[in-house]
Formats: C-alpha cells, structure tokens, sequence
C-alpha cells in the first residue's frame, strides 16, 4: 500500500494563491479522453 | 513600465471562445489553452487593442480600484503565456 | 470583486462545445496491434463520405472546437485524408493526426511542413524493435523511426512521439525520452486502457503497482517536457498531480467521433453504454454534443459512490470509467488501477468471463501482418481497395 505524499504548508499556501487568479492555464494536450 | 500601463493586444494565432463564465483562449502556436474565469476580463481583453493601456481598458469595463491588482496579475499571466503581446504606439 | 472557482469545477458542468476531439476516421488498418482501443482492421462500409466529413468540420468550426485529433485505424489510409486535413485546418479547426508512420514519405513530410495548423503524432510502443514490434507488428518499428526521420529532415519540430505505457517498456522511458530528443519530437506517455483489443492483453501488459509509481516519479521529474493527455489523473493520489485538468473530459470537454459517425463519451469507451448519437441524425453532432442523455449525465455532479469516503477522492475523482467498465468493475467504485489498491481487491470479486466487450470490432482475422514499405497490391492495406467511395451508404 502506498502512502500518499502531503504538501507542504508553502506548496498549499502557493496553490491556494495561483487559483485566485482570474487566469488558469493547461495544455491542449492536458484534457484525458483524446489520445 | 508596469503591465497596467502598457498597451497590449491579442497575440496572432490566438482564437477566444465565449463561455458563459468567462472565455477559452487558444493560441494555436503554444498549444495552450487560457481559462478566462471571469466575464469583466474577458471584455477588457476586447478592448486592449483599442485602449491606450491595460488600465485605460479596465476602466472602460468598469473594473473598480480594489479589483485591479487582481487584474494586473492576470495580464500579466496572459503576457507570460503570450497569449496577448505588448503593443507599440 | 468577482470568486473564481476552479477551472475544474467548471468542467466538470460540461460546455457548449468540445474543446478538443478525437475524431477516427476510418477503421482500416495496416497494422494489427495487439492493444487496439478501436479494434481496427477492416473498413467499415458505412463509414462517412467526404462529404459528411466535411459537414462534421464545418459543424466543428461553428462550435469553435479548437482542434481535433484524428486517428482511426490508420487514417492516412483514407484516399481523402489529406484534403480533409486541408479543410479542417483552412476552416479554422487544428489538427493533430495519430500514425503509425507509413505514409510519412519525404513528400508528405515537406507538405506538412507548411501547416501551422497540424500537428503529427508517430505511435510507438517500444524503444527497441523488439519491445516495440511484440505489440505493433514486425517492422513497424522501422516505419515509425523513418517517418520521425522525414518529419526532422522536413523541419518540423515538435512533433508528437506518443508511447502506451505498458509493463514491458516503462523500463525504458529513458530511451524514448532519448529518441524523441534525437528527432526533435516531443515526448507523449499515455495510459494503456483494457479497451477494443486491450481487453485482451490487459492482463499481461498493464502495469504493475511498482512499476506505475515508477513512473509516477519519471513523470514528475520530467513533466514540464512531456505531454500525457492527462491519461494519468488517477495518479494524483499518490499525492501531487501531474500537469492537466486532472479529470476524466469524456462528454465535459472532449468526446469520439467514429468512423461511421457514431459519438461515444470517449475514444476508450466504443461500446453501446457510452454512446451518445450518430452525426447523420437530425441536428448533427451539435445537438448530440449538448442534449444527449447521456452526455448530460457526465455532467450532473457525480457522487464518490464507494470512493467518496477515501481521502484522495477529492484528487483522483475515482479514476478512468473506460478502465473501470473494461475490467468489469461498477463505475462507482476504485479504478482497477487504484494506487492504493483498493481496485485490485474489486477486481478479485469480478467472475472470469464477466466483463463486458464492446459488439464494435473491425479485427482482421488473419495474424500479425508484416510491414513492407510500400505494399505489393493496394488490396494488401485496404481490403475494399476499388469499392466506390461515392456509393451512398447501407441503410
């Protein structure tokens, strides 16, 4: 059984920041259903 | 000079698509795809080409003062990815 | 000030149209993999005419898809592919192809050279011939590598190496790193799903636990170059998710297109409980995109169901419902893949024999085929070589 990894409390606080943003990006190749 | 008062435009090669939250920016060079999350951005990325600065088009949606650091930072995002390129007077 | 929500959660409501497709344009194939999700070999002889592919892209460029993936079977085999992709990409509708390689002479690489709108995707499974050729055919290792030639010599850069992670090449994902830097290509690990043939070698070929969370760590160490089409979001679990949306797009922003027109949730599920419509229906692939049932399903909030009280629910949103169904497991339960296991011991309850196989398979009859570079009759390829492509189709 495999033990999940925890953020660290910087790496929450910097995604809890970057999703303010009114801009969010990822690729064309980032959506699962096309191969 | 800072991102607000720079003037700027959509960057060739990029498609936006309406949605009823926001918008989906293409840019069919990177590959990228832009989550617009927010229909007040939305329409100041339509008036960028036509605005003196990013400021002038923020003011011109109605983006009051407390939202604008908000919207700085995401021009700045849409700089970074290049889906919107710097525009010379 | 407006509250953003997370992109996720807007996805997961489903839009108005597609951001991007997959589209297989034929079932025709000269290859037999032995791990095909489309079961392809044969034509279908309902297949679309050129005309109906081209009221499929115009539909596409009012809906403002931004690309399409189009793959098959083979689908440089269709005589009309080529003024297809022209028609796509002049009617503002990107396209990224799927091959195997074989069509990729010096000519077509020079012409593809010149579209800023395609993009080409080279399939390979092995980086060795041997590992490779055990699942794609003799020589078809060889075809890949000298297409992925013409296409550098051409100047294209960025082009796709695209690889199904299997338990006998994750060894070396290294080396396919390497070939693809060799080449000027792009980099592409994708999921392999029990789907079309892939039921059939699952067992066999898909990874083991210690050889996913290897590449787990692989991905996330070289993430930022290489692409996965997100096939990896049941990952996420372990802890940090890889790059993408990081959920399961069928019917929300992506769906199928099949060979005869057929909308399925997504290219891993061709089986009748995932399909949606036909585009030769009234009200074209739009009206099937925005008010099947099925697809407004997909976009009703989901419930965890027998995963919503594990903690990493939340990151891995249950896993792949094409893996779930394809090994016989309930849609509202673990992923067989699950990292922490708890797919495997669903897994043990399913009876032999109980999974479900799609009624769509367009499998040759006859065993591996070998790859000559240039076929010694056309009817080698294509079984209905000289069939009228015009003829209207069979009711």
């Amino acid at each position: 059984m495999t033990e999940p990894i925890d953020l660290s409390d910087t790496e929450q606080e910097e995604s809890l920041v970057v999703s303010d943003l009114l801009v969010e990006d990822v690729s064309i190749d980032g959506m699962c259903g096309v191969y | 000079m800072p991102v607000l008062e720079r003037a700027w435009e959509l960057a060739p090669g990029v498609a936006v698509r309406p949605e009823p939250f926001g918008a989906l920016l293409y840019h069919f060079g990177t590959r990228r795809l832009s989550f617009v999350k927010d229909t007040q951005l939305l329409a100041v990325v339509e008036h960028l080409a036509d605005s003196p600065s990013a400021r002038a088009a923020c003011e011109a949606v109605g983006v009051d003062a407390t939202s604008m650091p908000s919207f700085e930072r995401a021009i700045a995002r849409l700089a970074e990815t290049q889906m919107i390129r710097e525009r010379h007077r | 000030m407006t509250t953003a929500t997370r992109l996720v959660d807007h996805f997961e409501r489903g839009l108005d149209a597609p951001i991007c497709l997959t589209w297989e344009l034929t079932y025709a194939c000269n290859l037999a993999c032995r791990h095909c999700l489309s079961s392809s070999g044969r034509r279908d002889p309902g297949e679309l005419h050129t005309r109906e592919a081209m009221a499929v892209i115009d539909e596409l460029e009012r809906m403002q898809v931004f690309y399409v993936n189009i793959g098959g079977g083979e689908p440089t085999i269709r005589p009309d592919f080529w003024e297809l992709l022209d028609y796509a990409t002049e009617h503002h509708v990107g396209v990224k192809f799927s091959t195997n390689g074989s069509r990729i002479t010096r000519e077509i690489a020079s012409r593809l050279s010149t579209n800023d709108y395609v993009d080409v995707q080279i399939s390979l499974d092995g980086a060795t011939p041997v590992v490779n050729d055990a699942v794609r055919g003799d020589g078809s290792y060889a075809t890949a590598i000298q297409a992925m030639e013409h296409l550098a010599e051409a100047g294209i850069r960025g082009f796709k190496l695209s690889v199904v992670c299997t338990s006998d090449n994750i060894r070396q994902l290294d080396e396919f790193d390497s070939i693809a830097t060799r080449y000027g290509a792009q980099l592409r690990l994708t999921r392999l799903r029990p789907s079309g043939r892939g039921a059939d070698v699952w067992e066999e070929l898909h990874p083991s636990a210690e050889q996913q969370r290897q590449l787990y760590h692989w991905l996330l160490e070289h993430g930022d170059r290489v692409l996965t089409g997100d096939s990896f979001f049941h990952l996420a679990a372990y802890g940090e998710a890889l790059p993408g949306l990081n959920l399961c797009g069928a019917g929300r922003v992506v769906c199928l297109i099949d060979p005869v027109g057929d909308v399925y949730a997504c290219p891993f599920a061709i089986h009748d409980a995932f399909r949606a419509g036909n585009v030769r229906e009234d009200g074209g692939f739009a009206r099937i995109w925005r008010d099947s049932e099925l697809f407004r399903s997909y976009r009703e909030p989901q419930s965890g169901g027998a995963c919503a009280s594990c903690g990493a629910y939340d990151k891995c949103r249950g896993g792949c419902m094409a893996a779930k169904f394809f090994t016989g497991l309930p849609l509202d339960g673990p992923d067989p893949e699950c990292v922490f296991g708890h797919g495997e011991r669903a897994l043990a309850a399913v009876e032999s024999g109980a999974a479900p196989r799609s009624s769509v398979d367009h499998s040759r009859r006859s065993v591996a085929v070998a790859i000559r570079k240039s076929p010694a009759r056309l009817c080698d390829e294509n079984p209905l070589v000289g069939v009228d492509a015009g003829a209207p189709a069979q009711p």
